[in-house]
């Protein structure tokens, strides 16, 4: 058929030229370099010591087009994996119980990580003045708001699919019952949004996600992996995936202030408080969650440090920013101390408060008891025979009517919480570096257990404004608050936090508890009163 | 000693029946700074609100907002403080005085009292947020500097804690 001598004159062009059928993902990324305001007359609307430079560049480059691209093939995979071939094969089922418990703290509390990680990106976006380290940042907003879906729906998986749902299906209005939340919140919640915005970014990207994600994001699926689990590590290394570019954002924070002269004046001292707030947490809390928490066990949570947060982080990671004036936080050597015994430390405390959590807490078997003295030569004379007294004593077992809190109050042991971290410490019993300290302050008593805490509140108090748990429930019986905070399972009596994960053992209720009459008193005001 | 409820409390409802009676933004304004000057922040003259101070602060706001939407016009909603005042007339102030201060304890304190005298709603927020930014800013210049000069026994005496325990 005939064709007009138009169309014959496009179509021979259009040979020649092609008709553009879509945008270089690259030429988009440089077109977005337009995109400069004029800061003479804008301003973030957050305070910063620091000014970020202008020209700051921003490794990965990616637009929105081919970030949803990249993004939902990852979540086609990791939810088609879940909802067909892990659901086919009963994997929730399949999970050690005692890492069924873990999963329940884990996946929780990381969901409000990631939650607050929105709030802090979108802090930096608009901190931030140039389009391509603004484009960074926006790429980690969306990551982290696909972050809290995706710790939201493990648990909700393991609630829907496993065994022993409670606290997996209402940990958002028990978690706060007990002393790990606010430890949790200084790390994950005020590190992350409060202050100056590159603080935050530091907090967040330098060291929670450069040092710290390794430990806790992919350890974790190791630990998970060998207890069974196979649904966190499909959902927990999809996270990691997006990590690197979280990483990197906060390598280009500190590129972006590397001129200005406030870095030299502030920018250590500000990596040293973050990394000693973020550990100060992690150290303990995920070495608790790997050993404590499991029964196979992979490779001890001292070495894992060592490796990952010692050598990797403190030595190769912050040396590569050395040229920029970053050095290995003063505090890393005084957490390397910890990483030894802290763990060990918390848990005695997590024990003693059990009916406190939303989830279940085992004491060590006679295997893994020989596992720890054989990790941590020392452990048996310090924390064994502890745990074996209050097993003699029939701690799991509600007709005993003995909570290892009493045994805290009969030896003498008095729990104290650092102001600053928030962190639950036995200054009697502990074999990690924590010392008391008390001071008291415009007619208020103040705990702490390290110098680098301690001087971070001399420094600026209104910062750790923040009643503990012993202060927030001093005078109450244990069972009142329990029930008053939903820590109970459907039936309305039946405690969601229980001493064992055993199917055969017998279930404490709100009625056990309540015949033990336990009443929250403040250790500081045993002090005081001693003083005076 | 506490041992009453966490969220429902006779604390709060005698409190609530306080605020329940304010019937002027002028009552309003000068309650709730009263109220913030002695019961929060780390100056604070009275921990006897601990558990509840801050649910208590919120109610009166709501309440002080309430009452300012009532009194004030638009105009005076954007530009003016609850007693009248220009708005940014008294953050200028107060953002002159930070700048010729150079001493960290006196910067906290222009800081902590700028926000219980204007935290809104007393102060519009598009004037209070980026006064607190600038204020922010400097404070935090301030106590960032020198860090770690002083050992921590000589930082206790210059803050005025009481050391009761030191193991």
């Amino acid at each position: 058929m005939a064709i007009s001598a138009a169309t014959k004159a496009a179509t021979d062009a259009l040979a020649v030229n092609h008709a553009p059928t879509s945008v270089n993902a690259q030429e988009v990324h440089r077109w977005l370099q337009s995109f400069t305001w004029d800061f003479e007359k804008n301003r973030t609307k957050y305070p910063t010591k620091y000014k970020m430079a202008n020209d700051t560049k921003e490794q990965f480059k990616l637009i929105a087009k081919e970030y949803a691209r990249m993004e939902s093939v990852k979540d086609e995979r990791q939810f088609g994996s879940l909802q067909d071939v892990l659901a086919r094969v009963d994997a929730a089922k399949r999970v050690h119980p005692k890492w069924n418990e873990t999963m329940k703290v884990v996946s929780n509390f990381l969901e409000v990580g990631e939650y607050n990680a929105i709030a802090a990106t979108g802090m930096l976006w608009d901190s931030a003045t140039a389009p391509e380290q603004k484009n960074g940042y926006l790429a980690q907003t969306l990551d982290e708001i696909r972050h809290t879906n995706q710790c939201g729906y493990v648990n909700y998986y393991f609630a829907k699919n496993g065994q022993d749902p409670a606290g997996h299906n209402d940990a958002r209005r028990t978690r706060t019952i007990g002393p790990l939340w606010k430890g949790m919140k200084r790390v994950f919640s005020d590190g992350f949004i409060s202050g100056d915005a590159v603080e935050c970014s530091i907090n967040l990207q330098l060291v929670g996600e450069a040092c710290f994600t390794n430990p806790l994001i992919v350890a974790v699926t190791e630990w998970a992996a060998a207890n069974g689990d196979e649904i966190t590590p499909t959902v927990f290394l999809s996270i990691e995936t997006d990590e690197l570019r979280h990483m990197a954002n906060g390598y280009q924070t500190v590129v972006s202030i590397a001129n200005d002269e406030a870095a030299s004046k502030y920018l250590n001292t500000d990596l040293n408080n973050a990394f000693w707030t973020q550990q100060k947490y992690f150290t303990p809390v995920l070495g608790m969650a790997f050993e404590y928490g499991s029964h196979f066990k992979v490779e001890p949570w001292v070495k894992t440090w060592n490796r990952w947060v010692y050598e990797d982080w403190g030595g190769i990671w912050i040396g590569r920013l050395g040229k920029y004036g970053v050095e290995s936080p003063a505090s890393l050597r005084d957490a390397k101390k910890d990483a030894y015994w802290a763990h060990h430390d918390l848990f005695l405390l997590a024990y003693a408060l059990w009916p406190t959590g939303f989830f279940r807490l085992t004491l060590p078997t006679a295997e893994e008891a020989e596992w720890f003295e054989a990790n941590y030569p020392g452990w048996q004379e310090n924390y064994g025979k502890i745990y074996d007294e209050w097993r003699a004593r029939g701690c799991e077992d509600p007709n005993s009517g003995f909570i290892p809190l009493m045994w805290f109050i009969e030896n003498n042991h008095p729990i104290y919480i650092d102001r600053v971290s928030q962190v639950p410490f036995c200054p009697s019993l502990c074999k990690g570096a924590s010392t008391l300290r008390v001071h008291e302050w415009n007619g208020k008593m103040h705990s702490f257990s390290d110098d680098w805490g301690e001087r971070m509140w001399l420094s600026e108090p209104e910062r750790y404004e923040c009643q503990n748990m012993f202060e927030q429930y001093e005078g109450r019986e244990l069972s009142e608050v329990i029930a008053e905070l939903h820590g109970v399972r459907s039936d309305g009596k039946t405690l969601i936090a229980q001493p064992h994960t055993s199917k055969d053992g017998k279930l404490w209720t709100l009625d056990d508890i309540k015949k033990l009459n336990c009443v929250f008193a403040d250790p500081l005001k045993s002090i005081k009163a001693g003083d005076r | 000693m506490a041992n009453y409820k966490i969220h429902d409390n006779p604390v709060r409802d005698e409190w609530t029946k306080k605020i329940d009676g304010l019937k002027t933004l002028a009552q309003g304004a000068a309650f709730l700074v009263d109220f913030r000057q002695k019961h929060t922040t780390p100056f604070r003259k009275d921990y006897s609100l601990e558990l509840d101070w801050g649910w208590i602060e919120c109610k009166i706001e709501e309440k002080v907002a309430m009452l300012k939407h009532a009194e004030l016009n638009d105009q005076q909603f954007l530009n003016n403080n609850t007693c009248g005042a220009n708005a940014q007339t008294v953050a200028d102030a107060v953002v002159a005085k930070m700048d010729a201060c150079t001493d960290k304890y006196e910067a906290e304190k222009l800081h902590i009292n700028f926000r219980i005298e204007n935290k809104p709603p007393i102060m519009p927020v598009n004037v209070f947020m980026d006064t607190d930014r600038i204020l922010g800013t400097k404070l935090m210049e301030l106590r960032n500097t020198d860090y770690y000069a002083l050992p921590l026994a000589e930082l206790r005496k210059v803050r005025g804690v009481t050391t009761i325990t030191l193991q």
